[in-house]
């Protein structure tokens, strides 16, 4: 029992202490920190519904990119769209998820070639969305042939108007792939799309059509292209045969060379699966915001809860007495823990946390300490029922553990479903109470049992006023259960 | 010996089930009165959820976020958010403003920015707690009461999932009509209080049904369903005052320093939401869940039949005891009377709540 309950206090305040001496600390979200803010703007004329359901779109893209972002996205004005991060780390990504429209096309290659012709022959005529200056499409259009610049290559692509569009597609998911058949070289870096049962068939068509090319034809390749650029354009395998086309749930795209490649795949997952912007935003402007609280309201916050933790220790111990002690003891092991685990979600995952979540924090701290009191209760129970004292400590836990289990589950439950269901803030508050309810089942079972099962084999057991003895409500004009038990005996 | 020295030793003898004969009329009356107000008198929802009105200025003075918001207070919108941006503006952002207060406060957001009113912008704001993320909220909702609802009913029973939902409708249903009552703000930090409310409740709930359900297992022969309630629920008492207590300190606290320190205003409702929310927790686990519970348990055939077998014992006089609720316990009876507990079939009367259970002496001669 020593041993376990010097474990758990070692791994609470030592994690606690190592998080201190590494500098980390709890990343704070918008409304206590500030962040930056990006203000993006769409065309003339676009209506009310496409902003609302762009503001979706970017809402979920950027959940997606960590744990926890809490943005704030909203519509101003007739077309413009402000998102609002916390912290300043990862602007750049958390900008490209919100900027970028995310259309993706299948097209079929009509030809590769070192430059556009357009470019070649800058003063001929050419389509209104050809750019004079490159020759390529700007902006592509999907439903036009595309002159096209690639991911990983310097060819330009020709490419035919799109047979597959976002629409036809739902779901995509990143994954690193070992082997070399998709054409990735010595492995790296995918994202495996879904389609739709319609998508599928187009797709199947698509392909049986471009199988009829001969082989080593540019005219045999597939070009996949993200916002007018080809992600990869693998080419269709010798032996498909052009009656049945390819089976959709072969495509993958393969991400080419970049900095953090897995990065990217699940950014362009992400994107999949959210589906595209319904329309272009232009970046407007990109600038910081302070926080909205400031620190008078963080600190109103932690003074209340100071006062609260007070109050509460004196109320614990004058009523427990030492098991109070051990209650209150059990708070700061605890918190150690919720902290920690913060900490480290913040470190990892980009969590962080607002004011409603350091409030959420100050009240658990009521039914953090219901495990002990329902132990407590439990021992003073067993004891009035006429079991001696320290076999009724003993006896006492796993009842009264149950009894939290029980509830616990319910918690649990409830942050487990909010967490895979729930959007915005209600996704940041299950994270906390999920946390916090599997940090009490921990500190009931690793703490509070073993110091109580301590202290009810130290001199603590029976020492006057203070003692556990002291905390069972009986005076010392009154005999004990287990002294009228004896007579029994 | 007091009531308050009584609960302390864990010795009472309420009736509970007796009383909420009253007391669930008044949780009715007061369920029935909040839904009305929630009807007549829409919630006071936030921007967040509503959308609203910005402007924004250029700090000349450079104002920083404190004196701002010190200037919307004094015209009465407290609950504006201020941000500074990183290239020296002030955004203000409120509720849609009626003409007039909107003037007033691009005039006090033009003066504390020290700019001529017509360098103010002002543009309409959409919601950023809109449509999906509460649709989203309401759907996960919906699921965790009916998967709470199944894992009662698999540890308990449905009908303790029913009793608990109960409760759980009947605190959310009084704390939504405090707010509509008051017109207090509804933020997204009080949604979040109200999920809270829900955990807490629904925890509540469970600890004392399966201390009921403990109880049922070496009671029932003896005693019936109300008694055993009652019985329970004296147990629990304390454990319930306890843990509500220690809950309701440091939200207290928030409550008050939220109310006093300025600039609190978010914390005062989410406080506020949470005190009454918890408070309610525990009533409704002692006098709404468990006395429904009482009630309808009583009308299923097994337990009157128990009734029944024990009032026949009762006046038999093979069984020398009042119902636990209904006798009042003598001061010293406790003591003087324990060294009955010998024989089994007269347990010791009235040696308070957690005395009616003794434990068979033999049990007890082993130990020693």
């Amino acid at each position: 029992m020593l041993i376990t309950l010097l474990l758990t206090l070692l791994i609470a305040f030592g994690s606690f202490a190592a998080m201190l001496l590494a500098g980390w600390a709890p990343k704070l979200g918008l409304d206590l920190q500030g962040g930056f803010a990006v203000v993006l703007v769409s065309p003339e004329g676009t209506d009310e519904d496409t902003l609302d359901t762009a503001v979706e779109v970017m809402r979920r893209r950027v959940e997606e990119l960590g744990a926890v972002q809490e943005p704030e996205i909203f519509v101003e004005g007739d077309r413009r769209i402000v998102v609002q991060l916390p912290g300043v780390e990862d602007r750049e990504r958390a900008l490209r998820a919100v900027g970028t429209t995310g259309e993706m096309s299948f097209r079929a290659v009509i030809d590769i070639v070192p430059e556009s012709p357009y470019f070649t022959n800058p003063d001929g005529d050419h389509p209104p969305n050809i750019n004079p200056e490159t020759g390529l499409s700007d902006p592509d259009d999907v439903n036009e042939v595309g002159y096209l610049e690639a991911e990983d290559s310097f060819a330009i692509y020709v490419v035919s108007p799109a047979f597959l569009t976002g629409v036809d597609m739902e779901g995509g998911d990143a994954q690193f792939s070992s082997s070399t058949s998709h054409g990735g070289g010595a492995g790296g870096w995918i994202v495996i799309p879904g389609f739709t049962s319609e998508g599928g068939e187009k797709f199947r068509n698509a392909t049986g059509t471009l199988a009829t090319f001969s082989v080593g034809s540019p005219q045999r390749q597939l070009a996949i292209v993200v916002d007018g650029v080809v992600q990869s354009a693998p080419a269709v395998a010798q032996d498909v045969n052009p009656a049945e086309g390819l089976d959709p749930d072969q495509v993958v795209i393969t991400i080419g060379i970049s900095e953090n490649p897995q990065q990217e795949a699940e950014d362009l997952a992400a994107i999949l699966k959210y589906g595209a912007l319904p329309t272009t935003f232009e970046r407007e402007r990109v600038e910081s915001i302070s926080a909205s609280l400031g620190e008078d309201s963080l600190r109103a916050g932690l003074i209340a809860g100071l006062i609260g933790l007070v109050l509460v220790a004196i109320y614990m111990i004058l009523y427990y007495r030492v098991l109070g002690v051990v209650a209150v003891g059990g708070l700061i092991v605890f918190g150690a823990f919720l902290v920690g685990a913060l900490v480290l979600l913040g470190e990892t995952q980009g969590t962080t946390l607002t004011l409603a979540g350091v409030t959420g924090i100050i009240v658990s701290i009521g039914i953090t300490l219901d495990s002990s009191i329902v132990y407590f209760e439990r021992i003073k129970e067993e004891y009035h029922a006429g079991r001696p004292l320290r076999p009724a400590v003993d006896h006492a836990f796993p009842g009264a553990f149950s009894t939290n289990l029980k509830g616990d589950t319910v918690t649990l439950l409830a942050a487990l479903l909010l967490w895979v269901l729930a959007i915005g803030p209600v996704k940041g508050f299950a994270l906390t109470l999920g946390l916090a309810t599997v940090i009490d089942v921990v500190v009931a079972w690793f703490y509070t049992r073993s110091a109580t099962w301590l202290l009810a084999h130290s001199r603590m057991l029976d020492g006057g006023w203070f003692s556990i003895r002291g905390a069972m409500a009986r005076g010392p004009d009154e005999p004990a259960h287990e002294d009228l038990v004896a007579v029994d005996a | 010996m007091s009531v308050l020295k009584r609960m302390y030793r864990g010795e009472t003898d309420f009736d509970f089930v007796g009383a909420a004969q009253k007391t669930l009329i008044v949780s009715a009356v007061l369920v029935v009165l909040s839904l009305v107000l929630l009807v007549s008198r829409p919630l006071n929802l936030s921007i967040d959820f509503t959308g609203g009105t910005v402007v924004v200025a250029v700090n000349e003075t450079d104002a920083t976020v404190e004196q701002v918001r010190a200037a919307m207070s004094d015209i009465g919108l407290a609950g504006a958010r201020v941000q500074l941006t990183g290239e020296g503006f002030i955004r203000v952002q409120t509720e849609a403003l009626e003409a007039g207060p909107q003037d007033e406060m691009i005039a006090a957001v033009g003066g504390v920015a020290g700019v001529s009113v017509n360098e103010v912008t002002v543009s309409a704001v959409g919601p950023s707690f809109g449509e999906e993320v509460r649709n989203a909220a309401l759907l996960a909702l919906g699921i965790f009461l009916l998967v709470v609802s199944l894992y009662i009913t698999w540890r308990f029973e449905w009908k303790m999932a029913l009793a608990a939902l109960a409760a759980l409708f009947h605190d959310l249903i009084i704390t939504g009509g405090i707010f509509a009552a008051f017109q207090f703000v509804v933020s997204p930090a009080t949604v979040i209080a109200v999920l809270t409310i829900m955990g807490y409740s629904l925890y509540d709930t469970v600890v004392v049904f399966d201390k009921v359900n403990e109880n049922v297992e070496h009671m029932q022969d003896r005693y019936n369903y109300t008694e055993i309630v009652n019985t329970s629920m004296n147990e629990v008492l304390m454990r319930s005052i306890n843990t509500s207590l220690t809950s309701l300190l440091p939200v207290g606290s928030l409550l008050i320093i939220g109310s006093l320190a300025f600039g609190a205003e978010t914390l005062r409702e989410f406080a506020l939401a949470l005190f009454v929310g918890i408070s309610l927790g525990t009533y409704s686990s002692i006098f709404v869940a468990t006395p429904l519970l009482a009630r309808w348990k009583e009308r299923e055939e097994e337990w009157e039949r128990a009734r029944r077998r024990v009032d026949r014992r009762r006046a038999t006089g093979q069984m020398e005891r009042e119902p636990v609720a209904a006798v009042a316990v003598a001061d010293d009876s406790v003591m003087t009377e324990e060294p009955a507990a010998q024989a089994p079939t007269a347990p010791p009367a009235g040696s308070g709540a957690t005395g009616a259970m003794p434990r068979p002496p033999k049990k007890r001669k082993k130990r020693r």
